[in-house]
């Protein structure tokens, strides 16, 4: 055998083994390609030119607060768990930002870090029930999820309240995509945390609790420090909801409950726990988005729309567990 | 046993087992509540009071019917929401009103409870896919299709009554008791039955407790959890049905109490949340207690933001009591 021939086939291998390491990762970047194109084309039929700058920045824009919620529920999921309460403290940030943010500087950073500090104390919150209680995660949420709306609904009993238009400008500049530079940000930020051994001991508790544990890794504060972080990404997530609608709503969170879960799935994350990726969900983020766009051009009646979504969802889940199959099958 | 005060030896005494010394306490729990409403408000505790709360606990009741069912072997069903509105708007317009139409209406309905239901049993049961996301999944796809097919509740039919025989169903009384009630107790005695005295509900706790064992001892898994999340969509759509015969009309968003107060029910009852342990008798004073608690909030003009609240809490300190995964070290 040439030596040529055995280089060649190493590095096959190589690719072979990066796609069945990141097969969620690259059939999410294939759908957000897949979702561009589709735009473009949905988008030329009805306008008769292509999408420009400004639908790229009300795209950005409308997916910044998914894009920030999906990560946070990424951390969650990677435990192995699911975070139902995102919706929750989403509505909780919102409706905080719309009473108490006031057209100064001082008052802007303060109530943005009080209000992600809150968010991060309300993920704590399910964190220690989850970890410290040993309740489900899911059962958990749900109780929380109520507490947290209805804390909302006790800040902001009507929607109303308002943001200042320089908070928005700076969150959501309606004129220049400059909030994919938080997108970014969020990117390293999963690359940081995929690197810090936080995030090792994160995806290791999400592969196997107990080969975790046996290792010497503290599962407890793990998984609370994921809830943590779950609702330190949903406080920013309801930041930005409520810098896009410059106004507050208690209620506008509701939604991204299932949204997340959305996200996170079409992120190719997967959901029993210790394997996916961030900039997988990015994505996810932004095909959920795109669907709802397409939708738009296509002239379907928005009311269908938490009908796509589910059935997205659907078809997701289940072409993952097909594809999934299918590999463990040809790896034996 | 040595360590435990006579008071907590009493049950053992009298050869009650831990399962139902629990639904006992349920029952115990519901009367407290009711003892604290009629000091909070005099007259709550009142036959006829009662018997209200019992007839709004029936709705709570037939849907978690179908979710202890699902939580028995360790799922959920998220999907109750708009399943349940959606039949109850399928209900109205696909009878118009008319008595004629009634029984096709009925029959229409619970199938498609019945259908929806089985699209999530098949797909957790064969892909292995977790049963929260297909059933929300489920929840926006009914909640998407009702919107849609109805114009956002703006077509002609939509605005039509329940057939007055469901409504007069719905409202009478056999001998003073209302009849709803009636079609709660027949169901109570059917879903014990099923559970404590047939296969299937041996079948049921054994994927509960193991489903590899089970598999292993040769259940039909698949079968059983298919059937298992169909009867969830039938009980909501059955739940549905009730609620548009008791309101008359239907409305959008009628369902969406139904997904927490039946999971509350279901945890208020008793039944072990990761599958295996519980029953039906618990998850029905389960969601009496819930209500009659909801009602003695209402009776102090508690706002609705606060009952959101307590309904956390309630859950939670119950989880903490005894939904706890056993410590693994």
């Amino acid at each position: 055998m040439s030596a040529e021939a055995a280089i060649e086939r190493r590095r096959t291998r190589r690719l072979t083994h990066f796609l069945a390491q990141n097969v969620g990762l690259v059939l999410a970047l294939a759908m957000l390609v897949m979702a561009v194109v589709l735009y473009g084309a949905a988008y030329w039929i009805e306008q008769t030119a292509l999408p420009g700058m400004f639908e790229l920045t009300s795209t950005v824009n409308n997916t910044m607060a998914l894009v920030l919620c999906g990560m946070g529920q990424a951390f969650v999921v990677v435990t192995r768990g699911l975070d139902l309460s995102v919706g929750g403290v989403m509505d909780l940030a919102n409706a905080l930002a719309a009473v108490h943010i006031k057209d100064s500087v001082g008052s802007m950073v303060g109530w943005s870090l009080a209000i992600l500090a809150i968010g991060a104390l309300l993920g704590l919150v399910n964190g220690l029930l989850v970890a410290v209680g040993r309740l489900q995660p899911i059962l958990v949420t749900l109780a929380t999820l109520s507490i947290y709306q209805g804390l909302a609904i006790r800040v902001l009993p009507q929607p109303g309240g308002s943001i200042p238009p320089v908070y928005s400008s700076v969150l959501v500049n309606p004129n220049w995509p400059t909030a994919l530079v938080y997108v970014l940000v969020v990117a390293l930020i999963w690359y940081a945390f995929r690197r810090s051994s936080l995030g090792v001991s994160i995806f290791a508790l999400g592969n196997d609790e107990q080969a975790a544990r046996a290792n010497g890794i503290d599962t407890v504060r793990a998984q609370i420090a994921a809830f943590t972080l779950s609702g330190l990404m949903s406080a920013a997530a309801g930041l930005f909801l409520a810098a896009t609608a410059t106004a507050g709503d208690a209620t506008t969170g509701n939604g991204f409950t299932l949204s997340s879960i959305v996200a996170v799935v079409l992120g190719g994350m997967n959901l029993f726990g210790g394997r996916g990726s961030g900039v997988g969900v990015i994505a996810g983020a932004f095909v959920t988005t795109m669907i709802v766009n397409i939708l738009f051009f296509s002239n379907i009646d928005p009311l269908y729309q938490s009908f796509y979504e589910g059935l997205f969802l659907v078809i997701a889940v289940v072409l993952g567990a097909l594809i999934s199959r299918l590999m463990r099958r040809r790896s034996r | 046993m040595t360590g435990k005060t006579p008071f907590a030896q009493f049950p053992d005494r009298i050869g009650l087992t831990r399962s139902v010394r629990r639904i006992v306490y349920v029952y115990l729990a519901a009367i407290v509540v009711f003892a604290v409403g009629q000091v909070v408000h005099p007259g709550f505790a009142r036959l006829d009071s009662i018997a209200a709360i019992l007839t709004v606990a029936s709705f709570v009741g037939l849907v978690a019917a179908g979710q202890t069912f699902v939580v028995l072997i360790g799922g959920i069903d998220l999907s109750v929401p708009w399943v349940l509105n959606a039949a109850a708007i399928l209900l109205v317009t696909s009878s118009l009103g008319q008595d004629g139409r009634a029984v096709y209406a009925l029959l229409l309905t619970l199938g498609m409870g019945a259908a929806a239901g089985l699209v999530n049993g098949v797909i957790i049961a064969y892909l292995g896919v977790p049963a929260v996301v297909v059933t929300l999944a489920m929840n926006g796809i009914m909640e998407g299709l009702t919107l849609g097919l109805s114009g956002g509740m703006t077509c002609d039919s939509c605005a039509s009554y329940a057939p007055p025989f469901v409504q007069d169903a719905v409202h009478g009384n056999l001998f003073g008791i209302p009849t709803a009630l009636i079609l709660w107790v027949v169901v109570i005695a059917g879903v014990s039955f099923v559970l404590s005295f047939t296969t299937f509900g041996r079948k049921t706790y054994a994927i509960g407790n193991n489903a590899k064992a089970s598999y292993l001892a040769g259940v039909n898994v698949r079968l059983v959890t298919m059937l298992l999340y169909a009867l969830s969509g039938f009980f909501a759509a059955l739940a549905g049905i009730l609620l548009v015969g008791f309101g008359g009309q239907a409305s959008l968003g009628m369902g969406d109490p139904y997904l927490f107060q039946s999971i509350a029910a279901v945890v208020i009852g008793g039944v072990y949340v990761l599958g295996g342990r519980g029953h039906y008798l618990g998850t029905a004073a389960g969601a009496v207690t819930l209500v009659a608690l909801v009602s003695v909030l209402m009776a102090m003009n508690m706002p609705d933001y606060g009952r959101n609240i307590i309904y956390g809490i309630v859950i939670l300190i119950l989880l903490l009591l005894y939904g706890r995964e056993e410590k693994q070290e």
